[in-house]
């Protein structure tokens, strides 16, 4: 065998176990009640937030507590142990990362809001 | 219609200088291409072995209309230029990314923010390019020109904003607001004067905030670039490949390369310098999916470059050299087809709208793809046949196995960042459902990435630093013992960084040895075997350059110190978060600190934090002041509040804050102690519960006095009270009365509080429903001391980061430019 056969051969491999280990490493989208069963794997749920329960900001421990609403409509109680996003309020949409308590309450160690194309649907225009 | 005060002649221009651009990449592409793919021309002789000239009739031809493309090019570029500078608002791409307030230093971002500008200033690069190219290629212009036609065909078809069949073709910058299809046919658009009769046309949008920053200004267009540079080494490669001389094509190839090398390392970089200093994401590198999508092609077009010497030299290992370079541009439209087609939504703080533009996006991107495999797959017996195998001491060999390292880096780094797009191909929703539930990207990316790219830099390193001193060929023992000294330096050096900056990871110390050893191994290499010469240096400098970035990022990033932490106990599985309180005018620690906020203060849009630094006396008190920063939030009402740090520059650190949290209420509201505003609309009778613990009851409304005006019969003085009764969950109530007065057209609301309970209560007036009131509700806010929550890092020796940036553009420049000077004899290694 050649040697550049060799290589190609320790090269896929090494493709392969890299590929595998971002496999591996990739979570999954997951509703709360999936996140549930998973616990405690870390998973991301798409949802969004509930404006009719209260959202709460404790300064002391900088705790954001919050309801969110995933895509099938279930609630949670979603923790999120970090300030306060700036106009959080306002977000259409977040992408928690985290991971379920195991009963109801979800730990949120990453929040992805969007935003910006609700402004834009704020400010369109309107027949006067 | 004529509508009044539409610039319609200025968007019809731009319209023209669109199809202008089109039609002279058209002639570019035809008119090179005939030429050159004509039997017996450029492309070698004929079946009959017949060979022709080139005919100069098309090549001038091709010449003109790239010159006519050119003059489109810069055409669109000055209309749209001149619509923002002139706020001529009825354009929806001036609408959405700039305002009147926007200041003129911000032109520029405003005009590439959108999909439609940065295409552009990509297509203006590659006419840059092109001219250069177009008198540099000499019997390369006919192949190469054709590819830049074809290329800026596609490109400039991203711009058109026609229908074709019903399917959308390009988006226009040009398109009127009224013109865009969600709003054809809505009442207002024919209305002649509905520029001023419309409130939301007298101002724009606005830049995204986050964008406002000078590094904006600069990053896009040095991006855009170096992108722009991969072209020319790819449409050398389509020639070279298509003309049977699948070596030929390095030697002028190759200073394209290292330029691009240069400036998309720089422009990336770039990209890290703003997100350092603009966005509190607390670091220059976050493996955001549109960080990754640049710096793959970059990782690329670094590993086509050091295969391309084995080309020169060897004429051997043409292939994987055509595929790196096909590669790195592939890898450049596959980057925009990432970023701009909205498919990273979830998993990218840079959020971008879709243009409904995806499929043609993916039609470019697998144009060029499969053009590319299918040049290989025809050409690949082109190539020239080695039987030998290289030697393991010769320095191709391990060109070529660190290029395939590279390319394993590349594949990785483009496999996670792609996990979105594997969902819409393969995902259970996706064109063929084979996983059973979505990917999500991993959840810590830092500890994903690092996992295997720490392990690749490594390697990497490790070959930077040796096989400069290896010789082509093959190497005698004598001269691998060069290396030696440079490894016994780096050895000792990286011990004692290791120890004073108590690094413990052991991948993260492997390295700090290797990135040493490449630094000063390059650094011997150049003092030492060329003598420290400009012409030369360029190799060395470059390596040394990235070792540094190498270095740079580790230490920063490896031994980031949070020193704000947050004093308050959780639960053991919950760790403190690294935020900390601090209370207006108290001096908090912050080891090795004490700091003390002293107040905000409003600059423009810009509330502004002041934060002192003190030192740390022996015996644990605050020492003497040392410096001051001034995180600030970016006010913006229309795309919200953008949090932007502040940092103290040492020589050997950084310290880097931002306020991570502040009560952003107007000083208004703060001051009159009332908040949580909630408005309800009653009737009498209703009760509506309030703040959660609250019932509002109105128990009546009472009309003291009414008299209308006979004539017309409208109202002219109106007294009224209503009689609000707000019970606690507890048991505990107050009943007030809330007067409103109309007095001819002035309408008065009144106030009233419940002392008692800390509520206060305002009649706005009635609904729009009969019988209901408008009333707004506030309750009073508890004494409470100001504070903010502030984060803050140290990054020590982040400077050696961007001491390395510098160093391989320079490299890089000094690259290009040797290859420039002419085949002079190479300095012996």
């Amino acid at each position: 065998m050649k040697r550049g056969h060799l290589i190609a051969l320790v090269v896929i491999a090494l493709l392969v176990g890299a590929l595998m280990v971002t496999i591996q490493d990739a979570s999954t989208y997951a509703t709360f009640e999936l996140a549930e069963r998973k616990a405690p794997e870390q998973v991301t749920v798409v949802g969004q937030l509930d404006l009719d329960q209260p959202i709460t900001f404790n300064a002391q421990t900088s705790m954001l507590r919050f309801t969110a609403i995933d895509k099938d409509g279930q609630r949670c109680v979603v923790y999120f142990n970090q300030p306060k996003p700036t106009d959080f309020e306002r977000a259409e949409e977040v992408t928690l990362t985290g991971m379920s308590s195991g009963d109801t309450a979800f730990f949120a160690q990453d929040i992805l809001m969007k935003c910006p194309s609700k402004y834009a649907d704020e400010a369109k225009l309107s027949a006067p | 219609m004529d509508y009044i005060g539409e610039h319609t002649f200025w968007a019809l221009a731009g319209r023209f200088f669109t199809y202008l651009a089109f039609t002279g990449a058209l002639g570019t592409a035809l008119f090179y291409g005939v030429n050159w793919l004509r039997p017996g021309a450029c492309s070698g002789p004929d079946e009959l072995g017949r060979t022709k000239a080139p005919d100069p009739a098309y090549l001038n031809a091709g010449r003109g209309a790239f010159a006519l493309h050119s003059l489109g090019v810069l055409g669109v570029l000055g209309v749209l230029l001149t619509a923002i500078l002139s706020r001529w608002f009825e354009f929806d791409y001036v609408w959405r990314h700039s305002s009147r307030d926007l200041p003129i230093e911000y032109v520029f971002s405003a005009l590439w923010e959108g999909q439609e500008g940065s295409f552009l200033i990509w297509m203006l690069w590659h006419v840059v390019l092109g001219w250069i190219l177009l008198r540099s290629a000499r019997s390369w212009e006919h192949g190469t020109m054709t590819v830049v036609g074809l290329v800026q065909l596609l490109l400039t078809s991203m711009l058109l904003g026609v229908y074709v069949f019903g399917a959308k073709i390009g988006s226009s910058p040009f398109t009127l607001i009224r013109e865009l299809p969600e709003n054809l046919g809505l009442s207002w658009t024919t209305i002649k004067d509905y520029l001023i009769r419309i409130p939301a046309f007298r101002d724009g949008q606005g830049l995204n905030p986050l964008l406002q920053n000078y590094w904006m200004v600069i990053h896009p267009p040095t991006l855009f670039l170096g992108f722009a540079a991969t072209l020319i080494p790819f449409a050398y490669a389509v020639a070279g490949w298509v003309e049977r001389r699948p070596v030929d094509w390095v030697t002028p190839a190759l200073p394209w390369v290292f330029f691009g090398v240069g400036v998309l390392g720089t422009g990336i970089l770039m990209g890290g310098a703003w997100a350092y200093e603009a966005l509190s994401f607390g670091g220059f590198w976050a493996w955001d999916p549109v960080e990754n999508a640049s710096l793959v092609p970059w990782i690329t077009l670094v590993a086509a470059g050091h295969v391309m010497f084995i080309v020169k030299k060897k004429k051997s290992s043409g292939g994987l050299t055509a595929i790196l370079t096909f590669l790195s541009f592939i890898l450049v439209l596959y980057s925009t087809f990432l970023t701009r087609s909205g498919v990273l939504g979830d998993s990218s703080v840079h959020s971008f709208v879709d243009l409904g533009l995806n499929g043609q996006l993916m039609l470019l991107l697998g144009f060029f793809a499969a053009g590319s495999l299918l040049l290989l797959l025809l050409r690949w017996n082109a190539l020239p046949k080695n039987a030998a195998d290289e030697a393991f001491s010769s320095r191709e060999f391990w060109l070529v196995i660190g290029s395939l390292v590279l390319l394993l880096s590349a594949v990785q780094i483009s496999f996670s960042t792609s996990i979105p797009v594997l969902n819409k191909l393969i995902g259970p929703d996706g064109l063929i459902p084979i996983l059973g539930e979505a990917m999500a990207p991993p959840a810590d990316v830092f500890r994903h990435y690092h996992s295997i790219q720490i392990p690749v830099a490594i390697v990497v390193s490790l070959f930077m630093a040796a096989v400069p001193f290896l010789r082509w060929d093959a190497t005698p023992n004598e001269l691998l013992r060069r290396v030696l000294p440079s490894l016994a330096v780096s050895l000792v050096l990286s011990a004692l960084a290791a120890w004073g900056l108590k690094f413990d990871q052991p991948m993260y110390t492997v390295l700090l040895f290797t990135g040493m050893f490449a630094a000063v191994a390059n650094l011997d290499y150049w003092l030492r075997y060329l003598r420290g010469t400009w012409r030369s240096g360029g190799l060395a400098l470059a390596h040394l350059g990235f070792a540094l970035i190498l270095l740079g990022a580790l230490i920063s990033n490896g031994k980031k110190q949070a020193i704000s932490q947050n004093p308050v106990f959780l639960h053991k599985d919950f760790p403190a978060n690294e935020h900390i309180l601090l209370p207006l005018r108290d001096t908090v620690s912050m080891h090795p600190y004490w700091v003390e906020w002293s107040g905000e203060r409003r600059e423009g849009h810009f509330q502004l934090y002041d934060v002192h630094f003190y030192g740390t006396n022996p015996d644990q008190t605050p020492g003497k002041k040392l410096f001051t920063l001034s995180p600030y939030i970016q006010l913006n009402p229309r795309m919200g509040n953008v949090r932007e740090p502040s940092t103290k520059h040492y020589w050997d650190r950084d310290i880097y804050t931002y306020v991570s949290f502040a009560d952003m209420r107007s000083s208004d509201e703060k001051a009159s102690g009332w908040s949580e505003e909630m408005v309800a609309t009653m009737g009498r009778g209703e009760e509506v519960f309030v703040f959660d613990e609250f019932m509002m009851r109105c128990d009546s409304i009472i009309v003291n006095d009414a008299l209308m005006v006979q004539e017309t019969g409208d109202l002219a003085t109106l007294d009224m009270t209503a009689r609000l009764t707000l019970k606690h969950m507890d048991g505990r109530r107050e009943t007030v009365d809330v007067p409103y007065q109309v007095r001819g057209n002035q309408a008065s609301p009144g106030e009233a509080e419940f002392p008692k309970l800390g509520v206060k209560a305002r009649f706005e007036g009635v609904s729009d429903e009969p019988g209901r009131f408008k009333m707004t509700f506030w309750r009073k806010t508890p004494e409470e001391q100001e504070f903010i929550l502030l984060q803050a890092f140290i990054f020590p020796y982040i400077n050696v980061l961007w001491l390395g940036v510098v160093l391989l553009a320079i490299g890089s420049g000094m690259a290009v430019a040797k290859r420039l000077a002419g085949p002079k004899a190479a300095p012996k290694a």
